[in-house]
């Protein structure tokens, strides 16, 4: 895959640049504020960009907008997003155009070597990827007449990793159960929510969130 | 608070005791006696002018003229009251500052007329002036008769043989049971001369002071309770000032050392992670890779430490508590980038706010000098005399620094303020920079 990497923290943009490149990835370019990501994107058009959501000059969210206007440039082109801290309305602003391959992970999952790999892979092939704290905080925040109560916990927990992103296989391999299992507990998940079951992952993604926030 | 111009020594002499100790009561045995003396023909006249004008006014009031006579007799009173205030200064030994008189500049003509009556410390005059009579009388019989029992009583022997004397005539000592003889009458007048020359100081003292003391208590005691209030008010906000300065200078330093630890140690731990991430992945496929990242790793962790160790540093500097203002000021000029000249006498600790207070200073001036000033040399120096520590910083540098712009030396007044002390920067463009920090002990 041919990768972007925007950093403005050397020490980190250089540590992403050998990670990636040792799993056999290439780096076609590594910039260190908001305007060059755009430049890079659309000059390289590449596989996925992994962006830190704050550069310089406040330091706050410049990256994140960065990522949008690349977006609006090269609509689709597949973008993850660091952030040092839980910002739920910077998911909403990726999620915002609707077209998937997006990703939102805190930096210290950069650690967790294998599964950012894998998060890597799954956002540049089109999927949706959230952090778990990030929905852990989405299904924090609800309302007195709480339809989730509703929800065995094993429901519940396959509608979080849902809401990350993840395949049904992928969340059969995660609590180990079959895919059958993980199918039968998706059917009633839609159902107690009252949600229109989808068959594209970024959608179902899209739809869980949807109804988490509202 | 203590103001960097005062810190000086002084130094006074005792006065000689004897021959002004005499001098003195008798210029005050003066100056009490001529105010109470002038103080009675004025309670006379004060009584008669003001309550013919009270009562006329009052009385007129119903035809609409009382008014002005009443507001013309107010103003009659503030000025007797304003001589009367200027008269008490000797005998008191202050003066009654001119006091708050109601005004109203915006106000129409006929409002501004009036507005005399609405003002309490006119009325107040008035009153003085009207029932000054009563202690000045008092004052005055007290003052008269004691003048008069001394002078007299010790002047006998001089003029007693002038006064014709009948032989049905009987003195006072005869009266008393003494006998008729001359010198009998002599010592007992001039016994008596005696006494009252005696207690004269005392007793014209008391008689002033009964006549002062009723004039400053209808004239200025509200001023001065207004006054007092006023110091109360103005304490309690210098007090608010030295804490918001305090609360600002404590946000400050937390938010720096936010974004210290933000870009310094936080960061290299998550490349750390990274990099041990990166790590247990190569062991499996390439061990010789996995070595050199962990050495890496290792690298990382040892500059991290000195990141915080740093750190530490800027928050409570572990040589500061443990041994003293001295030793660290000692640490921070061994660190300086420039040479430090340190002038610092070993002293007591002091309280461990005003140490931390005056570490703070000269090392921020520090790093300022390092980072903007150009110096070739730098001098701190610090001084302790009996009411605070005096710390003075000066470099031979571009000068132009200026408690406004930047952070660095807002900061610095901050906490200074916050320590009660002032701040005083002397950088003239070109000419060097000298900052002067006096903290309170």
């Amino acid at each position: 895959m041919r990768v972007v990497i925007a950093d403005d923290a050397v020490l980190l943009r250089e540590g992403l640049i050998r990670l990636v490149e040792e799993s056999g990835h290439t780096v076609v370019a590594a910039v260190g504020d908001g305007p060059s990501l755009v430049d890079a994107v659309t000059t390289h058009r590449p596989d996925v960009s992994i962006v830190d959501v704050r550069m310089p000059p406040t330091h706050t969210d410049e990256g994140l907008r960065a990522a949008v206007r690349a977006r609006a440039l090269v609509p689709g082109s597949p973008i993850l997003v660091l952030s040092q801290y839980v910002e739920v309305s910077y998911a909403d602003d990726l999620l915002a155009d609707r077209l998937g391959a997006v990703g939102y992970l805190l930096k210290d999952r950069v650690s967790q070597v294998a599964e950012f790999l894998d998060a890597l892979r799954r956002v540049a092939g089109g999927g949706t990827v959230l952090d778990p704290e990030v929905v852990g905080q989405l299904l924090v925040r609800r309302r007195r007449d709480d339809p989730l109560r509703g929800l065995t916990p094993r429901e519940r927990e396959v509608l979080a990793l849902m809401a990350e992103g993840l395949s049904n296989t992928a969340i059969a391999r995660k609590i180990v159960v079959t895919d059958g299992a993980v199918e039968k507990h998706v059917r009633n998940i839609f159902t107690k929510l009252g949600l229109h079951q989808d068959e594209e992952q970024h959608r179902r993604v899209l739809a869980v969130l949807a109804y988490l926030q509202g | 608070m203590p103001s960097v111009d005062n810190m000086t020594t002084t130094s006074y002499a005792a006065p000689s005791l004897a021959a002004s100790t005499g001098g003195r009561l008798l210029r005050r045995l003066g100056i009490d006696t001529q105010y109470v003396l002038l103080g009675f023909p004025l309670g006379l006249i004060t009584v008669v002018l003001f309550m013919t004008g009270f009562f006329l006014g009052l009385g007129l009031t119903v035809i609409w003229i009382g008014l002005p006579v009443l507001v013309a007799t107010l103003f009659l009173a503030r000025g007797f009251a304003a001589v009367e205030r200027a008269r008490i200064r000797p005998v008191l030994g202050r003066g009654m500052p001119h006091p708050f008189y109601k005004r109203r500049p915006d106000a129409g003509p006929l409002r501004r007329v009036l507005l005399p009556l609405t003002d309490g410390q006119s009325w107040l005059d008035l009153l003085h002036g009207m029932f000054r009579f009563i202690p000045s009388t008092i004052a005055f019989a007290l003052v008269v008769t004691w003048w008069a029992g001394a002078l007299g009583g010790l002047t006998m022997p001089l003029w007693d043989w002038s006064i014709p004397r009948g032989p049905a005539d009987q003195d006072l000592p005869e009266l008393l049971g003494m006998g008729d003889g001359t010198a009998t009458r002599l010592i007992f007048y001039f016994a008596a001369g005696m006494f009252f020359a005696g207690t004269l100081y005392p007793v014209v003292r008391a008689a002033a002071l009964l006549e002062a003391y009723f004039a400053r208590g209808l004239l200025s005691g509200v001023n001065e309770l207004r006054e007092q209030v006023a110091e109360a008010n103005a304490a309690r906000e210098a007090a608010q000032a030295q804490k918001a300065a305090a609360v600002s200078a404590e946000a400050t330093a937390l938010r720096r050392l936010e974004r210290d630890i933000h870009d310094g140690p936080q960061q290299r731990l998550v490349r750390l992670a990274m990099d041990l991430g990166r790590a247990e992945q190569q062991f499996a496929t390439d061990p010789e890779a996995a070595r050199a990242t962990v050495a890496e790793a290792l690298h990382q962790t040892r500059e991290t430490l000195d990141e915080l160790r740093a750190l530490s540093r800027g928050i409570a500097p572990p040589i500061l508590v443990d041994r003293g203002l001295q030793a660290a000021l000692t640490a921070l000029a061994g660190r300086c980038t420039i040479p430090v000249d340190l002038d610092a006498p070993p002293m007591e600790r002091l309280d461990p706010a005003v140490e931390s207070a005056a570490y703070f200073v000269v090392a921020e001036a520090l790093t300022n000098v390092a980072k903007h000033s150009h110096a070739n040399e730098v001098q701190v120096a610090v001084r302790r005399n009996a009411t605070g520590l005096l710390i003075t910083v000066a470099d031979d540098g571009v000068g132009g620094a200026g408690l406004a712009k930047g952070h660095g030396l807002a900061g610095l007044d901050d906490r200074v303020r916050a320590a009660g002390g002032v701040l005083h920067v002397d950088s003239p463009v070109g000419g060097g920079t000298r900052l002067t920090a006096a903290l309170p002990i």
